[in-house]
């Protein structure tokens, strides 16, 4: 049973990191546009 | 509202990953030496295997039709859409073969057995491979989009006949499709349908979301190189 909540924690941590890292990148690439939009 | 979407998604997929564990209840599978029924408990991997797998269909699918649209009438952003969903669909195409690896590991005591499915999605992700291989070897931007285009709508055709036609016709380790209605030994139930389906839907809103953010990247360069 042990194994389960570790194998569930592992997964959860996992998809928390990529999911906050695509949340960076989309304000990252949202920023970019509104700099390129305001040069051009 | 995009903002709303994205968060929703993040914690869509947080709680389909907790109930994958925690909710869905045990699969069994039978025994032939003794006829009865084991607990399988790495049967919990299917609620990610499958939909990756099912999400590489999609992203191969979004990207022949993209390809045709381009065709029809070449613009730009139908060949990025059409590049990107590709991307997405290998990148899931890796998933899909990383975690049905693990759960061979665990079931069939090897990671690779050149078992047919095993096979025909390394097959898959060599003509995949192929298509960016190609993108990466013609300099012509127009060349380039349309060579790229024909070679994604011909590739798209393998795709149904390696994922469900070739695994069906031999003999295969890999479980046979288990999404039954009824309750049937060794068929899903509704709690684990219910989690599939959210992982499903989990799984698509990422894939959509990430599309979305490959796209504009890629739109960005073209710009700032313009």
């Amino acid at each position: 049973m042990s194994d389960l909540y570790v194998v569930m924690t592992t997964v959860l941590v996992v998809w928390v990191g990529v999911f906050l890292y695509l949340v960076s990148l989309d304000r990252k690439v949202a920023r970019l546009k509104r700099e390129v939009d305001r040069n051009e | 509202m995009k903002t709303m979407l994205k968060w929703g998604t993040g914690i869509w997929l947080s709680l389909t990953i907790v109930m994958a564990f925690l909710y869905a209840p045990e699969m069994t599978r039978p025994n032939m030496a003794t006829g009865g029924f084991d607990a399988w408990p790495s049967f919990r991997i299917v609620f990610f295997h499958v939909p990756c797998s099912w999400i590489a269909f999609l992203a191969f699918g979004v990207s022949m039709v993209a390809s045709i649209m381009y065709l029809k009438r070449p613009t730009v952003y139908r060949d990025t859409l059409a590049m990107a969903s590709n991307q997405l669909g290998f990148l899931f195409c890796i998933l899909a073969t990383a975690t049905g690896m693990l759960w061979a590991k665990h079931d069939w005591g090897a990671y690779w057995n050149w078992d047919p499915r095993q096979t025909s999605i390394l097959i898959l992700l060599l003509i995949y491979a192929g298509y960016f291989l190609l993108r990466s070897s013609v300099s012509d931007e127009r060349k380039r989009a349309r060579l790229s285009a024909v070679y994604s709508i011909v590739a798209f055709v393998t795709v149904p006949f390696l994922m469900f036609v070739v695994p069906r016709i031999m003999f295969s380790l890999h479980p046979s499709p288990i999404i039954e209605t009824g309750a049937e030994k060794g068929s899903m139930d509704s709690k684990m349908k219910t989690v599939f389906y959210m992982a499903l839907l989990g799984f698509s809103g990422v894939y959509i979301w990430v599309l979305g953010i490959r796209t504009q990247m890629e739109s960005l360069q073209r710009r700032l190189q313009s």
